[in-house]
């Protein structure tokens, strides 16, 4: 059934490659983005706001994945040296046929989207002007000044994370083109089985409670101005 | 099945995104095709102007030694541009009217509300501008967030805010 026809027999099943947890993750970027984009656009400065705080909990829940989650959600996994990536480039990678999850360059990509996503929303939350409209939270612990300068480079700074996000789509294409599909095990969480690969077994649910329950925390104490905790 | 379907998928989801992009500079609500009264742009620059003028000063007093000069011609620019403002909505340039703005038409429904609290900007900001030579911080500061409870009131009633 899920085996794509032409195929040999499929003896083999498919194997997990993303788990739920970072699936979810991964969509929600995809729609929080543009609806970030379009607040702005529109002047919806509470949704804009409250849009934001909703991506920082996200954003840190996919910081802590990257240390308590399965083998293809974590960092160490999928953050390679120069040496590989160029070897991955000239196509002498020595773990292509044995790796799943991130390619060495897909990595690195996946880094820069969180570090992009993470700077954008972290400057969000300095900015604004509260004789003018609406502020980030944490607005009132910089000078009128900074928080102006933040403001336009939380502006501009739009651009750099919607050209990682073309970049991205763009491979994907490439990729899709080369016949390789990106798209559906990101859907599924499931890709065609690899020789000698178990993929990454069921969802590790209570670590998965653990960093959803520190980033809501952490997104909420933001949210409150990050106050003073004892 | 969705194997085979998901690359023309991304091609298209692609093409989508090409085209949302090319669109995005079109205005995205406008009721009428009336063109936009250039006095809606000069009075938002005068805000603007407003705004940074006080963002200047703010920024001043948040220093150990502001610059009281700095701070006198920065409240003088916006006592010029606050006597501005009432001549700045002509009738039929509110937001109701479809125009990208956030004048609300309470603006033209209480005229002289709306004429007073532009009135009290411009007293406000003369107030700034003689205290600061003066260069007392204490009270300059007080006078400073004076002339911005000035800038809320009004806002507060007359201006177009997404607060909630």
């Amino acid at each position: 059934m899920n085996a794509p026809r032409g195929t040999s027999p499929a003896t083999e099943p498919d194997i997990r490659v993303w788990d739920p947890l970072l699936r979810a993750t991964h969509w929600s970027f995809a729609l929080l983005i543009p609806a970030m984009w379009w607040t702005a656009e529109n002047s919806k400065w509470a949704l804009h706001k409250r849009l934001g705080l909703v991506l920082l909990g996200i954003l840190v829940f996919r910081v802590l994945w990257g240390f308590l989650g399965p083998q293809t959600a974590r960092f160490a996994s999928f953050v390679d040296g120069p040496r590989t990536v160029m070897a991955y480039l000239r196509g002498e990678w020595a773990d292509a046929a044995a790796r799943i999850g991130h390619s060495p360059l897909g990595g690195w990509s996946t880094v820069a989207l969180i570090a992009a996503m993470l700077a954008q929303v972290g400057m969000g939350l300095f900015a604004g002007d509260p004789y003018d409209g609406m502020t980030g939270p944490l607005n009132p612990l910089v000078g009128v000044l900074t928080a102006d300068t933040i403001t336009e480079l939380h502006e501009t700074f739009f651009w750099v994370v919607a050209g990682l996000i073309g970049l991205h789509l763009a491979a994907i294409t490439w990729y899709a083109a080369k016949g390789d599909d990106l798209l559906s095990p990101m859907v599924s969480g499931d890709r065609p089985p690899v020789a000698g690969v178990t993929g990454i077994g069921p969802l590790p649910w209570l670590r998965g409670l653990l960093a959803l329950v520190l980033a809501a925390g952490f997104a909420l104490w933001v949210a409150y101005g990050a106050p003073p905790l004892t | 099945m969705i194997r085979t379907l998901a690359p023309r998928l991304v091609v298209s989801a692609a093409l989508v995104g090409l085209l949302a992009a090319c669109s995005s500079e079109a205005p995205a609500d406008a009721p009428t095709a009336a063109a936009e009264p250039a006095v809606i742009e000069e009075r938002q620059d005068n805000f603007e102007a407003i705004g940074d003028a006080f963002k200047a000063v703010r920024g001043e007093l948040e220093k150990g030694a502001p610059d009281f000069t700095l701070i006198a011609s920065k409240a003088s620019d916006i006592n010029t541009r606050a006597a501005k403002i009432e001549g700045h909505f002509p009738a039929g340039t509110s937001v109701d009217d479809g125009f990208d703005t956030e004048a609300l038409a309470a603006i033209w429904q209480k005229p002289d509300d709306f004429k007073a609290a532009a009135q009290k900007l411009v007293d406000e900001s003369a107030k700034l501008a003689s205290l600061a030579g003066e260069g007392d911080k204490a009270a300059v500061s007080a006078q400073a967030m004076t002339m911005g409870g000035a800038c809320k009131g009004c806002h507060d009633n007359f201006r177009l805010d997404d607060k909630k």
